[in-house]
């Protein structure tokens, strides 16, 4: 599943007591368009006395990466909620794009704590801009300088079930 | 069934006379001029012997059956359809080297000459060259090659067309007995008629003559083929 | 990296890889930056292929290395640097590059000319026998 960051633009529906709502905005990770909007009013529900039935939303814009071809080092705060308890975390993804960081972020929690996309609320995506902001030593390890390391025992693609000499895995 | 509309499932509206009318078929059915040749006396009167049997009697000409079936067969509806001669393969031009890859020259290699109305391809080794005829060969059975000879200076005979290469009708055939006899004894061959001799030879002429010009063809047509280890026939460029 | 290491091809930045899958495969690229243990910027600005990001599972680590590449340099130094290096030339002479090249032809083959470097081979053959009997 691929990810895309949508800006999502909604109010509540104009009253006689009051003509001109606040205009809310959020930026919304979602597979696609409808999920944006389905997570906007989710959201907003929780933070304010709006809901879908008496709002409505006035636009829906991808917002694309600036550099797509930059390597970035991103961190996001999450709340997640498990299977005992909510939990808040913070973790750093070295990625070409937000979105790729958001998916990976994803993969990860549902790999490391089976949590699904339903129980993960991103609060914070941040480019961190300078090297020593970061704080996990599995990026910190990633920006040394000059860094380089071989690639060990790799297996060729072999495809008869007998060859007479063993594969050179160096 | 159109015109017909269903009153209920499988009942139309129209009786089969009404549809037969509606449709308007007849109008181009023509009749044929020639009545129908007499129809055969069913029965023959025969006289009787006896004094009660009324002295004549009608009598069948063709017995009814002793025995009938139990239970009725169905007969098999007669397809219409004919099948349709394949089209050509767009690699398969006048001149291309073909692989054989089955029959009796399976691995040869042979040079196309034309299809025949029937779909199957006429083909020549040269006779000269590697031993093969000339044959028609079924196109799915066929592997056809990038290499051309130039053929354009052959002109064929309206002759090779799919009678001619139609099984001479059977000589009187030895009695069952007669051959039991004389086993042991070599049969006598019959000798390959002369006119198809000469003719392999007026075709292949021109052939061997545009081979000659390419360095290694004639050695090429020679050799049969085959796949070695590691040649799958789908990956290898031909 | 200690110095007593066995390995003398490395992911860093200005490795020359031989991408082996995609729309790609069979060029060469160069290494632009690092992403991670499994993935790296690669760019072939000589080799028309697009910068982008390729697995090290699909890709080759060849002996040669562009030297004095910066992190993360642009299309545009690879490209001068590669050029000044002759990258192009010393790949083709590779014999890895060779190789490569006349599997290629091989593969492509007809069936008669397939035939022809049959009989060819036996011609060789035949002279290398007779002079190494006479010897």
């Amino acid at each position: 599943m691929t990810f895309s960051e949508y800006q999502v633009v909604g109010r509540h529906l104009p009253t006689e007591n009051e003509p001109t709502p606040k205009i809310y905005r959020m930026r919304i990770f979602a597979p696609n368009e409808v999920v944006a909007k389905s997570r906007f009013w989710y959201f907003l529900r929780q933070l304010k006395k709006v809901k879908k039935a008496s709002g409505e939303i006035l636009g829906v814009n991808v917002i694309h990466e600036k550099r797509p071809l930059q390597v970035k080092n991103f961190g996001i705060w999450i709340r997640y909620d498990s299977r005992s308890g909510t939990h808040n975390m913070y973790k750093e993804f070295r990625e070409l794009s937000r979105t790729d960081a958001v998916k990976a972020l994803y993969q990860d929690m549902a790999a490391r704590h089976r949590a699904r996309f339903r129980s993960i609320h991103i609060l914070r995506v941040v480019e961190i801009k300078k090297t020593e902001d970061i704080r996990r030593p599995y990026i910190k390890q990633l920006i040394t300088p000059k860094l380089k390391f071989p690639l060990p025992h790799r297996i060729p693609k072999i495809r008869s079930t007998f060859i007479a000499h063993r594969p050179s895995t160096i | 069934m159109a015109r017909s509309k269903e009153i209920v499932p499988g009942v139309g509206r129209l009786s089969r006379s009404q549809v037969f009318a509606k449709r308007g078929l007849f109008k181009g059915q023509k009749t044929n001029p020639t009545p129908a040749a007499q129809t055969p006396a069913e029965f023959v009167e025969k006289t009787v012997g006896g004094d009660k049997n009324g002295g004549k009697r009608l009598v069948p000409v063709a017995k009814a059956p002793r025995f009938y079936p139990a239970e009725d067969v169905r007969q098999p509806k007669k397809s219409r359809k004919a099948p349709k001669p394949a089209g050509l393969r767009a690699s398969i031009t006048p001149g291309t080297v073909l692989i054989l890859l089955a029959g009796r020259f399976r691995g040869k290699r042979v040079v196309f000459l034309k299809q025949l109305d029937s779909g199957l391809l006429l083909v020549t080794g040269p006779y000269k060259v590697n031993g093969v005829p000339l044959r028609r060969v079924n196109q799915a059975y066929v592997i056809a090659t990038s290499t051309k000879i130039d053929v354009a200076s052959l002109k064929l005979d309206e002759k090779f067309n799919d009678s001619y290469f139609a099984k001479a009708p059977s000589k009187q055939s030895v009695s069952a007995e007669e051959e039991f006899f004389s086993e042991g004894a070599p049969k006598s061959k019959e000798a390959y008629p002369a006119t198809k001799a000469a003719d392999q030879k007026e075709v292949d002429k021109a052939v061997i003559a545009a081979i000659k010009g390419t360095e290694l063809l004639g050695k090429y047509l020679k050799a049969s083929w085959g796949l070695s280890k590691g040649q799958f026939p789908h990956i290898l460029a031909f | 990296m200690s110095a007593t290491t066995n390995f003398t091809r490395f992911v860093e930045v200005g490795r020359v890889v031989l991408l082996n899958d995609g729309p790609f495969s069979g060029r060469i690229a160069v290494i632009a930056e690092i992403i991670d243990q499994n993935r790296a910027i690669i760019d072939g600005p000589n080799t028309d292929v697009p910068r982008q990001s390729y697995p090290f599972k699909h890709l080759t680590l060849t002996g040669l290395k562009l030297t004095g590449l910066p992190r993360g340099a642009g299309s545009g130094i690879i490209k001068k640097v590669s050029e000044k290096e002759a990258l192009l030339e010393k790949w083709d002479k590779s014999s890895w590059a060779q190789k490569r090249e006349a599997t290629k032809k091989r593969r492509a083959l007809t069936d008669f000319e397939r035939f022809t470097v049959l009989v060819q081979k036996k011609q060789r053959r035949d002279v290398v026998r007779k002079a190494v009997a006479k010897a």
